[in-house]
């Protein structure tokens, strides 16, 4: 079935016009967005070559040298102990925020912007602020000391760092998180809790049976939305920590600039920016798996 | 019984409701302290950022005697100069980013063409890939290109947005066809159905995808530390960042900068408060 030669002209106007209207976001989301990645996986199957200057193909061997790297493992398990504990954290923390800052008491909503506050902080701001609360001398330990507390280093431990760097991302993130939530809740309609009520249910039973049911939605969006931002760390550990002390707070993006730029070693680097591309997609793909089940269930 | 019943459910109310109060009030100004602390030790000398911290004082939080010297100071310092490009590079992403992005929106939305679907995907993948990530061999990318330090190398990775094409996509999607059709017959072009039509409609979408931009180029720190290094094209973050483990800091100056960072996206999401949170909302639940 030939289509008539009018209608076929006027498809093809409408392609030409679709691609002058799209051509300037599509050029930049191409070559911005998809090309760097594109680059860094096929720079990644190469490797430079001293003897005969240039690259040479060498397959996974980059991918396999990394995961056979002492930093690198050790960048990786830092990374995923710091996902496994901070998200759910911050999660934890900005629900039971959001159910705090809607309940009917005093100046809830003046409180409420105080927690959101520091979500106009870029992040680099807050690092170097925080860098000041945590010095031996600075604002944090006249706090421990106010509580009869000793003087703790922050920082400068390696037990430490990973937590204050948690500390300070919550600071500012939390406040964030709580806003989707906020807005989720406002949406449960008044008369399930009214129902719940003439059942006698208890406030942590509506809590638990009626409100965290019914945010799942943006509750769901928050997990993934915090999880991907927290793969992406790396302003507080560059300012704050340089990955240490000792690797304790090497996240991956600190490992891949260091790899990148301090080691020179730009074939790893781009084959572990790879690996975390990967790494956030499986995670990514993985909870929307487990939310979509349970949303059937 | 009944009454008796009723007080003693109002007074368990009313314990409630102050106990609610309290913790929020704890809360809010708890998460407060940080920035707080910023402005008071912005307005006093740098000598005195660690004068009043050991015991914690009424004066640690507080100063009779403001000034506003860092301030000054800051306008005479590189950090000025870097808060200028940071505020040239932001405002220059949302005003072009704005065309990009909605033009790209309004061809996804409202032209029925042969591939849009493909095109849908090309932008949904683009922001399923964080940009921090790729960042580093983009940097490489840029050098190759001779855009090292330059305002379009630092411009450039935050024009097209693919969560603002989405954003604007979905409003434009609700626009009724038939005032599109009434255009038409009156002899609008494509342009003209864009520029007059979808536009004006829009404002309020506008501003949510403009604050996504502005926030994207104002906050970033990987980008404007791999491309833009000399004294020249330095963005605020990270002049401020090149402060910081200095051994002769000038806090008073570095709070100063600090605030003044803050200042002007607080500024901004306040003043576009209802936008900034229908912005929020409309990603979170759809």
């Amino acid at each position: 079935m030939a289509v008539p030669p009018v209608r076929r002209r006027r498809r093809a106007s409408l392609v030409a016009v679709a691609a002058v209207f799209l051509a300037p976001a599509l050029i930049s989301l191409i070559v911005l967005r998809l090309a760097p990645a594109a680059v860094a996986l096929w720079e990644s199957l190469f490797r430079e070559s001293f003897l005969r200057g240039g690259t040479v193909f060498v397959g996974f061997e980059n991918y396999a040298d990394l995961f056979g790297n002492a930093d690198f493992n050790n960048a990786l398990l830092v990374t995923l102990v710091f996902s496994a504990i901070v998200n759910p954290l911050q999660i934890a923390v900005s629900f039971l925020l959001a159910v705090l800052y809607t309940r009917k008491a005093a100046g809830a909503k003046v409180w409420r912007s105080l927690v959101v506050l520091p979500i106009a902080v870029p992040p680099a701001v807050s690092a170097v602020v925080w860098s000041v609360i945590y010095r031996p001398d600075g604002l944090g330990n006249s706090f421990l000391d106010l509580l009869g507390l000793p003087a703790q280093p922050f920082l400068t431990s390696p037990q430490q760092s990973l937590a204050s760097i948690m500390v300070l991302l919550s600071w500012i993130g939390v406040g964030y998180w709580m806003l989707f939530l906020i807005a989720g809740i406002n949406d449960v309609p008044n008369e399930l809790y009214e129902a719940a009520s003439i059942d006698g249910a208890s406030a942590w039973r509506k809590l638990w049976s009626v409100t965290f049911p019914l945010v799942r939605r943006p509750l769901a969006f928050v997990l993934v939305a915090d999880t991907v931002s927290n793969f992406l760390i790396f302003a507080p550990v560059q300012i704050l920590t340089k990955g240490g002390p000792s690797g304790s707070s090497n996240l991956l993006m600190y490992d891949i600039y260091t790899r990148a730029y301090t080691l020179g070693d730009l074939s790893k680097a781009q084959a572990e920016v790879i690996i975390l591309v990967i790494l956030t997609l499986a995670v990514v793909a993985l909870q929307f798996r487990l939310l979509r089940s349970s949303d059937a269930a | 019984m009944s009454t008796v019943a009723a007080a003693k459910a109002s007074g368990r109310r009313s314990v409630g409701y102050i106990a609610l109060s309290v913790l929020g009030a704890c809360v809010g100004l708890l998460f407060l302290i940080p920035l707080w602390w910023t402005f008071v030790n912005s307005l006093r000398p740098g000598g005195d950022t660690f004068r009043y911290l050991n015991p914690l004082q009424w004066e640690t939080f507080f100063t009779l005697t403001p000034s506003l010297d860092n301030y000054a100071e800051l306008l005479r310092s590189n950090l000025g100069l870097a808060m200028l490009n940071s505020i040239f590079v932001s405002a220059a992403t949302v005003v072009i980013g704005l065309v990009i992005c909605s033009m790209a929106a309004f061809a996804l939305a409202a032209i029925p063409f042969r591939g849009s679907g493909a095109v849908f995907v090309v932008v949904v993948v683009s922001f399923l890939i964080p940009f921090d990530a790729i960042a580093i061999p983009l940097a490489d990318l840029f050098r190759d290109w001779n855009l090292q330090n330059t305002y379009a190398g630092l411009i450039l990775p935050g024009l097209g947005n693919g969560m603002a094409i989405f954003l604007l996509r979905t409003f434009f999607l609700a626009i009724p066809k038939d005032l599109v059709e009434a255009g038409r017959l009156d002899g609008l072009g494509w342009w003209g159905t864009f520029r007059r039509i979808y536009l004006p409609l829009s404002v309020p979408s506008l501003i949510g995808a403009g604050l996504t931009l502005f926030l994207f180029q104002w906050q970033s720190y990987v980008w404007p530390l791999l491309n833009g290094t000399d004294e020249q094209h330095i963005l605020g973050p990270i002049a401020l960042s090149n402060l910081q483990g200095q051994f002769n800091v000038d806090y008073g100056v570095m709070f100063a900068g600090s605030i003044v960072l803050t200042v002007i996206p607080l500024a901004i999401i306040i003043g576009f408060q209802r936008y900034f949170i229908q912005s929020v909302t409309t990603t979170g639940l759809k």
